[in-house]
Order: C-alpha cells, then structure tokens, then sequence
C-alpha cells in the first residue's frame, strides 16, 4: 500500500547552507503528525519544502503515492491540495471572513461555495461573524477563520506552522484538541510544526524530533519519552537527568543507585561506561529507602512537588513527589529507583 | 499621575505672527530700496482678457442702415458695384460709422469683444495636462519596472537595475536634453513628446523603487497562502499582492507625483509653453517680473496642494476599508 505521505531523503539547502538533511518518514494514513524541535532545527524549512516553497537539492515528497517534488522540479504549491495555515495566520484584510474562507472556492458553483462557506463557519463556529473583517475578530477567531480558509478546498494534507503560538497557554491546548477534531473529521491530514513538546503531544499521533537539519526519530510521543532513539531526543522531551553507570557482567547496570536490571544496549562490554536516562518520575520519595539525597531545590506544581536532589557524589536528580510530602531545600530524603523503561547511552567522555 | 500642564501656546503663536510680520516688511523694504514699483494690475489679464477683434468693410460701399439688436448693431452696406447689401455685426458701443456713410474697403466699422484664455492659463493647462500624462505613462512604466526588478529572472532584473540606475544618477535637466536632443532628432519626436517621454522615464524610475519597497512590504504569508488556495503565481500577485501594496506606497506615490508637477516646469527649456515658460514669456512684454513669479510659484502651489488633498482623502478611504 503507498504511504499517505512519504518523504525520501530529503536535503534542502538555502545554498550554501544546508538545512535539511537526509530527512525521510513516512505516514501511513491521513493522520496527524508534527515536526518537533528547538528554533533553527530546519522544521519551518522542510515544512515549506512539502508545500512546494523550497525546492529540493536531493529526493523526493510524495502525497498518496504522486510525486510532488524532485531535485529541479517542484509541482507549483496552487496544485499541490495542501493547505497552509501560518503562524501570522495571514488573514487577507480586505475580505470578509466569509470571503476568506470562500477565497479557495473560485471556480465553484455559487451554491455550492456558499453552501461549503456555511458549513465550515459552522464547523468552526463562526457562522455568525461571517460579514465581519478580520481584523474585528479576536485572535482565536481569526485562527478559526485561518484554519476554515485552509479546509474549504479540501486539502488532502493541512500543513500548520506553529499556528498557535500566538495564543494564550490554555486557549492553544483547547485549540490545539478542536483543530485535531476537525481535520479527523474532514479527513485531511495533519502536519503541525512546532517547538512546544505539549502542544504537539496533544495534537499529533506521530511525533518526528529534528535537530539540526536532521531527523532524530520519528515515533509515538509515549515512545519518544520512554524509549528515545538519542541522547538529544531524550534531552529534548520532557525532564530527566544522565545518570552515570557501569556494565556488569550479565548486562546489569551498575549506578550510584544500586544495579538496575532490564534489556542489554547491544554492542557493550561489561566494564563499559554508560548513562542511564532518569526521568522525573522514575525516582520515588520512600522514606523507608536507604538511599538519601540532599533536596537543593523544589518547585511546586500544585499536585506535586519538582525536586531537584543531589546525590552524595555530586550526580543531580530530579524527582517527582506528591505535594503533602514537603521538604525544605538542605534536607536529606530518601528514595528509590523504579524505572520500567532503562534508556542507556554510551558514554562518550569518561570522568576521570 | 497627574495631568502634565500644558504650557500655555498663545506666546508662540504671538511669536509666530511677529515673524512672519518681520518678513512682510523686510519684503517691502527691500523693494522699496530697489524702488521697485508693483503693477499687480497686470496680472489678471494674463489670465483671462477681454478681446477686442474689429470688424472691417468687406467691400468699399455706402452704409444703408444699421439695426440695433441688443448689445449689438447690425451694419448693412450696400457695395459700390451694386448686387446685395452686406451685412456686418459689431458691438453697438464701438460703432464708428453712421448710416450713409462712405466706406473704403478694410475700413474699420466697430469691434466685436470676447473673454480669450490668457498665457498663464494656457500655461497652466500644459503643466497639467503634460504632468498627468507623464505620470500615468510613468506609472505603468515603474509598475512594470518594479515587478521586473523583483522578478528571478536575472536579465529582467539586470535591465530594471541598470534603467533605475541610470535615471536616479543622472540629473533630470540632461535627461530632458538626451531625449529631446538626441532621442527627439534620431526618432523625430515632436518636443512635447519628448518632454513627456523624458518625464514618463523619470517618474517611473522613481515609481519602480515605490512599487519594489511596497510589494516587499507584503508579508510572504500573504502570497503564500493565496498560493495554497489555488492561485498561480500571476493571479496571487494582481489579486492579492498589489492591491495591498499599493494602498502602502499611496502616500510615497502621492509626493512622487508632487514632485513631477514641480519637475515638469524643466521642460520648458525645450521650448514647451508649459506655466515656466509662459512666465517667462510675459516677463518680457509686461516688465512686471516680481508680480509674475510670484503668480506662477502660487499657482503651482495650488495644483500641487490640491492634488495632496485628493490623495490624502484616498487615503483615509483605503484605510477604513481595512
């Protein structure tokens, strides 16, 4: 079966300087994805690049199985059924809001449009501001109207550029849900930009990590923080410290922390050194345990308290603790490991 | 806090009408130092001038009668050699012969009078007419230009650099020269083609630069997503771009134009009897210089400031439409 959005290998440079490299993923059906990563990753690039902006200095974009782009050709973006919807949103302000969103729909029947206009106000539930301009709407309604404007046409595939970042925390997070309703209901596909790691955890099934031009992993967000394919991907999603350990004889780990089991990291030696990712929420406060760690800063989450403990050899941790358990910064408190997920790395520079 | 007291503005403004007192009066002193003697009465007749064309004898005859007719008289002759009386109208007031009069052919019998359009006039017309047509050639030659200038095509491109080049570092009075010296004889253009073809090359290399910064102006999100939406490249530049773009660079466009009307007043080294040169012109019949550049400068001051107001108030309409 031909994958809804393939892209092979790709390099795109704004010469000289490459910023997309060797990028391939694939998705398998017209679900959600997003490309995820810190400012100057190269996502707004390859983004541009499935939309027919950039052109390609090596490989190919492929939309159900027809190819869109190749080195030296780039189907023109008006022919491409993408549809875009920017962080400026880019609202034409000389049109009502009605005629934004129709803007896709020259060529249809009267009736038609005006019956493709109503409905998509009314999916976005604008349907009363139609002969208003944008710049009378409030910022979540023009991103209504930006993300109506984008689906009239149909897109196969909406491409959405960090589009709600211009909003307050909680209104993106509810945004970010009803758009996700939206094109699963159309049909269309989804593929969200962004550097804020919640936000895409709440829109997108499939998750890619780029850095620096380079894709790190494309997978699951449960799989991203549990199993994380690199060193950065792990530094990159969510909390959790390197804590460093030793390969035993039997593939057990060795740690300041007692010996952990799990699965081997293949190709090292016993004797090797490596680094075991900690998350937040691995290290249990228990006050039974023998381990102690000195608190050297706690923040307050509400449910929970943030710890960050220093262990007597100077290693950091952080530790996830219910908030009625309250230690003051300068106490000792003990924990215990429970990781279910071990995420080793080679280590790369030994501590003399 | 509390409101900042406002200074009171009366002794600036008190100030202000000294000054411009003080400038009245050394104005005069220095005339009446080079005994200069004002004759603003000449002026208005180089606006508009009651004419007065008299009416001769066609034929050498006798004057048979003269029939009033309101303001005017009707003279019939009957000519010497006999056959039909001929008739001639002049004004009742200039009649100069009585019925039974003797006339000799070409004799003068009266005068007729009409209002005629005087050399200021005349000359303000042709700053004006030549002025907007230059201006709208030069228009469409920067609008062209502009797009050439932003265009990936890089002869496009080299050409809109090379002619904006060109044009902004030459002076617009050696321009007028070229193009009418040399283009005008190699083409064979009439000098008021050639005055406004060199204008019309000027402005539009001007305007070109306008319309460039005000396409520029224009986020890329704009194009882009008229893109996405199925327009081509073309369609998204006349639907989308430039409709904005130009409600941007109105007011830079409006001074350009300004501009060219003050501008225009070069051609009349090449002869064209546009306002300067009538100027020019009645300075040497009427001696009354002072009064007569003077008149000129207000009356380019009146067209420019009337053509700022259109602009202004197009303005303000583009910009409640958004």
């Amino acid at each position: 079966m031909t994958p809804f959005l393939d892209l092979i290998d790709l390099d795109v440079a704004y010469p000289p300087r490459r910023v997309v490299s060797e990028v391939s993923l694939q998705m398998p059906c017209a679900g959600i994805g997003c490309l995820l990563g810190p400012s100057g990753c190269g996502k707004t690039t390859l983004l541009r690049a499935i939309a027919g902006f950039e052109p390609l200095q090596r490989g190919s974009i492929r939309l159900e199985g027809v190819e869109l782009s190749r080195p030296g050709w780039t189907l023109p973006p008006e022919q491409r059924r993408i549809g875009l919807m920017f962080q400026d949103l880019a609202l034409f302000p000389h049109l009502t809001v009605a005629d934004n969103v129709g803007f896709g729909l020259r060529g249809w029947k009267t009736r038609e449009r005006q019956a493709r206009i109503l409905e998509l106000l009314r999916l976005v539930g604008l349907d009363d501001e139609a002969r208003r301009y944008p710049h009378q709407l409030s910022g979540g309604q023009q991103q209504r109207v930006a993300l109506a404007r984008a689906l009239a046409p149909r897109p196969r595939l909406l491409l959405l550029d960090e589009p709600f970042s211009s909003l307050d925390v909680t209104l993106r997070e509810d945004l970010a849900r009803e758009v996700r309703g939206i094109l699963l209901r159309e049909g269309t596909g989804g593929l969200l930009v962004s550097h804020d790691q919640f936000e895409a955890f709440a829109f997108a099934d499939e998750i890619g990590v780029l850095h620096e031009g380079r894709l790190r992993q494309w997978d699951s967000a449960y799989h991203l923080y549990h199993r994380p394919a690199d060193r950065f991907v792990a530094d990159f999603i969510g909390q959790g410290v390197l804590l460093p350990g030793w390969i035993e004889a039997g593939g057990r780990v060795k740690t300041e922390l007692g010996e952990l089991d799990g699965a081997p990291l293949s190709g090292v030696a016993p004797g090797d050194a490596v680094e075991i990712l900690v998350r937040p929420d691995d290290v249990i406060h228990d006050d039974a345990s023998p381990l102690r760690a000195e608190v050297v800063e706690r923040a307050f989450r509400g449910a929970e308290f943030l710890y960050t403990l220093k262990l007597p050899s100077g290693a950091r941790l952080l530790c996830l603790a219910p908030s009625h358990h309250n230690h003051a910064p300068g106490q000792a408190i003990g924990i215990r490991l429970d990781i279910d997920h071990r995420v080793m790395f080679r280590r790369e520079t030994l501590i003399a | 806090m509390p409101a900042k007291r406002r200074s009171p503005q009366w002794p600036w403004q008190g100030l202000l009408v000294l000054i411009l007192i003080g400038l009245a009066a050394g104005l005069w002193f220095a005339t009446q130092r080079i005994h200069y003697e004002w004759r603003w009465s000449r002026v208005p007749q180089y606006f508009l001038y009651h004419d007065e064309a008299s009416q001769t004898a066609p034929v050498a005859g006798v004057v048979l009668a003269i029939n009033p007719s309101g303001a005017d008289s009707r003279i019939e002759l009957q000519p010497e050699g006999g056959g039909q009386p001929v008739a001639v109208t002049v004004e009742t007031d200039t009649l100069k012969v009585k019925p039974g009069d003797a006339v000799a052919e070409d004799q003068d019998l009266g005068a007729v009078r009409s209002w005629k359009i005087g050399p200021l006039t005349w000359g303000l017309w042709v700053t004006i007419w030549i002025s907007f047509v230059s201006g709208l050639i030069g228009m469409v030659i920067g609008l062209i230009t502009g797009l050439c200038r932003l265009s990936p095509n890089p002869t496009l491109r080299g050409l809109a650099i090379l002619y904006i080049e060109l044009i902004r570092g030459t002076p617009l009075l050696v321009q007028i020269f070229i193009f009418y010296f040399f283009i005008g004889t190699v083409l064979n253009l009439d000098r008021t083609v050639a005055g406004i073809g060199a204008l019309a090359l000027f402005v539009g290399a001007y305007v070109a630069e306008i319309i460039r910064a005000g396409i520029q102006s224009i986020p890329r999100g704009q194009s882009e997503a008229a893109r996405s939406l199925g327009m081509s490249a073309t369609e998204t530049m006349i639907y989308i771009v430039l409709p904005q773009a130009f409600k941007r660079v109105l007011p830079p466009l409006a001074g350009q134009f300004i501009s060219l009307i003050k501008d225009s007043s070069l051609v009349s080294v090449i002869a064209i009897t546009d306002l300067t040169k009538s100027g020019r012109e009645i300075i040497t019949s009427s001696f009354a210089t002072f009064e007569i550049w003077f008149t000129v400068a207000l009356l380019y001051l009146v067209v420019t400031s009337i053509l700022s107001q259109v602009l202004f108030w197009l303005e303000r309409r583009f910009a409640r439409s958004d």
